[in-house]
C-alpha cells in the first residue's frame, strides 16, 4: 500500500481532496436517485429518496465510530456483533416501556461503549493488532449475544423506537433528522473540536503524536469506545426499525461500514479523510444497492454490479484525481517529494 | 570475534524459537490434543484421527492462502467468495470419474488464480487498499457463485468426495497427505527467490524496493497463489460437505484470519508463515472438538475461539519480547 499523499498544503489553501469526495459522492448519490426514474416511474421522486435515507441511517450511524478507528490508522471488525447485542439488549430489557427507554438506552450504549472500550485497551495497551482484537472481540460478544438469548431472543417492540421511522414532520421521517443531527455533531466533533483534529495526528504520526505531547493512547481508546457505542446505537435503531432483534441483525452491516468509509475518502492507513465523506458512502452505497435491487434481475447478478460498483468507486474516487481538480481551483502546492520519509512509520 | 558471532548465532537462535508463532501455536495444538484425548477414549483412532484432518483441511489450506498476503502486509478478503465460487463448481460442474475430477481441479484452480490475479493488479499495481479492494473482489465471486448455484444443493461427484476424506492404504488421511504437500511445496518456495522477498516486502516495501526486489510482482504474485489455495480449500470442502452451497465462504472470513492470527503471522508484515496458519486452523476446528467433548454449550464456542485468538497473538508478542530484549 503506498502511503497516502500529502494533502495538506490543499487543504491550508481551501478545498482538500476529502471535500472534493464528498461532494463527488452526494452528487452521484442525486444523479443515481434522478436517473432511476428510468427504471421505474415509482421511483426518483421523494418516497423513494426517503427510503433510501432511512435505509442509510444505520450504516451513517455505524460509520461514526468506524470512520474515527480508521482515521487513527485501526480498524473495527467488532460492529456486526455489537451492533447485534445493541438491538438484542434492547429488545430483551427496554422493550415496551416507555420508562424503560428513558434509563435503558443510555445504559446500553454505556454497555457497547464498553465492550468497545475493551478492544481498545487490547489495542492500545495489550498491543494487540486493531484487526486481530476487533475481529476476536466479535467473536467473542457475538458468543456472549447466543448465550443470552439462549439461541432466540425475546421481547416486546418499543412503540416509541418505531416512531423514529413511522412519525413524520413536514413529510420527512423522524429519523432522517436524527440522521442528520448525528452528522452535523460528528462533523463538529471531528473539525471543530481539539479532540478531533488531535485524531488526526494521531493517524498520520502517532510517534510524532506522541512526542508532541498528545494522549496518543487515551485518544486511540476513546475512538474504539465511541465505535462501540455509535454500533449500539445504529443496533438500537435497527431494533426500532424492525420492531424486533435477530442475531445476525448487524451481519449486513460489517462489510459496508468498512466500505462507506472507504469510499468516503478515508484512508485505511489512517490520518486522512471525513465523516461527511463517509456519510456520502453510506448514502450512495445504500442507494446503489436499492436501486440494483429493483431491477428485477436474478440475486448473483445484482451482487455482481453491487462489488464492481465499490470497485468503480475506488478506482474512480482516488486522491490524485482529487489533487488535480483541486489545482484547478486552488493555488498548485507542491506535493510530498521521492525522499521524504512516508507519513506514517510501522506501527 | 568469535564469541560475539557465536553468541549471535545462539541469540538469532532463540529469538527463531521464542518468536516463532509456529512452535508456539504447535504447543497450544499439543495441549489441546492431549486434553481431547484424555477425554475421548477414541481420539486416537483411525477414525477419529481422519476426521480431525478432514474437517481442518478446508480452513487449513484457505489460512495458508491468506497468510502469503498478509505477510505483505496485505489483507485478503476474497476468500469467502473463492471458496463459494470453487464448491458451487464443483457441485454443478463436474461429472464422475478420475479425469472429471482433474477437470475440476483444474477449473477452480484457474478461477481462484483469476480472482487472485484481479486482486493482485488492484493491490500492486494500481495500489488501491487491499482490505477495500479485495472487499469488492469477495463481494463480486460470491456474485458469481450465486449465479452458478442460486441455492443450496447440487451433487460433487462421489469419487471426489470418497477420495479426499478417505485414508490411502487405510492408514494415512488423504487430507494430511494433501496438506503435507502444500508445506512441502511452502518450504521450497520459501527458499526461492520469491519467498525470500515476500518476507522482505512485508517487513520493509520501500527497503525491498531499493535493495532491487521487484516489489510489486512479488505481491502480485502472493495474490494469485492465495487465490489457488482459496479454490483449493472450496474443492476439499466439497469433497467433505459433499453438496453446493453458494454461500459456502461466509464462515470462511473470519475464521481463515483467526487461524493466520493464531499461527503467529504477524498483521504487519514480515512476519510468520504457511504452516504456522495451518496449524493455526487446525487448533481453531480442534478447539471445536474439545469445547464440544467438554459439553460445553455450542453458544459459548465462539468466546473461546475469541479468547485463543487473542491469548496467541499475547503470547507471541510477549516471547517475541523477551526473544529480541536478549539482544541488547
Amino acid at each position: 500500500m503506498s502511503p497516502p499523499a500529502d494533502t495538506r498544503g490543499l487543504r491550508r489553501a481551501g478545498l482538500g481532496s476529502d471535500v472534493w469526495n464528498a461532494i463527488a459522492l452526494f452528487g452521484l448519490t442525486a444523479l443515481l436517485i434522478i436517473a432511476s426514474r428510468w427504471i421505474s416511474s415509482g421511483f426518483g421522486g421523494w418516497e423513494q429518496t426517503k427510503a433510501i435515507l432511512v435505509l442509510s441511517s444505520f450504516v451513517v450511524v455505524v460509520a461514526f465510530g468506524q470512520q474515527l478507528v480508521i482515521l487513527t490508522g485501526g480498524l473495527d471488525l467488532s460492529i456486526a456483533s455489537v451492533m447485534t447485542i445493541g438491538g438484542v439488549l434492547t429488545f430483551n430489557f427496554v422493550g415496551a416501556s416507555p420508562t424503560a427507554l428513558i434509563w435503558g438506552v443510555p445504559l446500553i450504549l454505556l454497555v457497547t461503549a464498553a465492550i468497545g472500550g475493551l478492544n481498545g485497551i487490547g489495542v492500545v495497551w495489550l498491543r494487540v493488532p486493531p484487526f486481530i482484537m476487533t475481529l476476536a472481540m466479535g467473536i467473542i460478544v457475538y458468543g456472549a449475544t447466543l448465550g443470552i438469548t439462549g439461541g432466540t431472543p425475546r421481547g416486546q417492540a418499543s412503540p416509541a423506537l418505531s416512531a423514529l421511522f413511522t412519525a413524520s414532520v413536514l413529510d420527512v421521517p423522524l429519523v432522517i433528522y436524527f440522521m442528520l443531527a448525528i452528522t452535523i455533531c460528528g462533523s463538529v466533533v471531528q473539525l471543530g473540536t481539539g479532540f478531533g483534529r488531535r485524531l488526526y495526528a494521531v493517524g498520520t504520526n502517532p510517534a510524532a503524536a506522541y512526542i508532541a505531547g498528545l494522549p496518543v493512547r487515551w485518544l486511540t481508546f476513546l475512538t474504539y469506545a465511541i465505535s462501540g457505542a455509535s454500533a449500539g446505537l445504529a443496533g438500537i435503531l435497527m431494533f426500532g426499525y424492525a420492531g424486533g432483534a435477530t442475531l445476525t441483525m448487524g451481519q449486513a452491516y460489517q462489510l459496508p461500514s468498512i466500505a462507506a468509509v472507504v469510499v468516503g475518502g478515508t484512508s485505511i492507513l489512517g490520518g486522512s479523510g471525513l465523516y461527511i465523506g463517509a456519510v456520502g458512502g453510506a448514502l450512495l452505497l445504500t442507494t446503489f444497492s436499492t436501486v440494483i435491487s429493483s431491477l428485477g434481475i436474478a440475486e448473483g447478478w445484482r451482487t455482481v454490479i453491487y462489488g464492481l460498483v465499490i470497485l468503480l468507486a475506488l478506482l474512480v474516487l482516488r486522491e490524485e484525481l482529487y489533487l488535480w481538480a483541486g489545482q484547478l481551483v486552488a493555488r498548485p502546492v507542491p506535493l510530498r517529494q521521492p525522499g521524504e520519509p512516508a507519513a506514517k512509520p510501522d506501527a | 570475534m568469535n564469541a560475539p558471532v557465536s553468541n549471535a548465532v545462539t541469540r538469532s537462535l532463540l529469538r527463531r524459537l521464542l518468536g516463532n508463532g509456529t512452535l508456539i501455536v504447535a504447543f497450544i495444538y499439543a495441549l489441546l490434543f492431549t486434553i481431547f484425548a484424555s477425554r475421548q477414549s477414541d481420539a486416537l483412532s483411525q477414525t477419529s484421527i481422519t476426521d480431525l484432518f478432514n474437517n481442518a483441511a478446508p480452513l487449513a489450506l484457505a489460512a495458508a492462502g491468506g497468510s502469503l498476503v498478509v505477510l505483505t502486509r496485505g489483507f485478503d478478503l476474497s476468500v469467502a467468495g473463492v471458496v463459494a465460487l470453487s464448491n458451487v463448481l464443483m457441485a454443478t460442474q463436474v461429472g464422475e470419474g478420475p479425469q472429471q475430477a482433474l477437470l475440476g481441479l483444474a477449473v477452480v484452480c484457474t478461477a481462484g488464480l483469476l480472482v487472485g490475479a484481479v486482486n493482485g493488479i488492484l493491490v500492486a499495481y494500481i495500489r488501491l487498499q487491499s482490505i477495500a479492494s479485495t472487499l469488492a473482489t469477495m463481494i463480486v465471486t460470491s456474485g458469481l457463485a450465486l449465479l452458478v448455484l442460486d441455492a443450496p444443493g447440487g451433487t460433487v461427484p462421489d469419487f471426489v468426495a470418497d477420495t479426499l476424506t478417505d485414508s490411502a492404504a487405510g492408514i494415512v488421511p488423504v487430507a494430511a497427505l494433501i496438506l503435507l504437500a502444500v508445506v512441502l511445496i511452502w518450504l521450497l518456495l520459501r527458499r526461492t527467490d520469491w519467498g525470500v522477498a515476500l518476507y522482505a516486502v512485508g517487513a520493509d516495501e520501500t527497503a525491498a524496493g531499493l535493495a532491487g526486489i521487484r516489489t510489486r510482482r512479488v505481491k502480485f504474485f502472493a495474490y494469485c497463489l492465495a487465490g489457488v489455495f482459496y479454490a483449493l480449500s472450496g474443492y476439499m470442502l466439497s469433497a467433505l460437505t459433499a453438496t453446493g452451497n453458494p454461500n459456502a465462504g461466509n464462515s470462511y472470513l473470519l475464521l481463515t484470519f483467526a487461524a493466520i492470527a493464531i499461527g503467529g503471522t504477524s498483521f504487519s508484515g514480515g512476519r510468520g508463515g504457511v504452516v504456522g496458519a495451518m496449524l493455526g486452523a487446525a487448533t481453531l476446528t480442534l478447539l471445536q472438538k474439545v469445547l464440544f467433548s467438554a459439553g460445553v454449550s455450542s453458544f459459548y464456542t465462539g468466546i473461546f475461539q475469541g479468547v485463543v485468538m487473542i491469548l496467541a497473538v499475547l503470547v507471541a508478542a510477549t516471547s517475541d519480547r523477551f526473544a529480541s530484549g536478549r539482544r541488547a
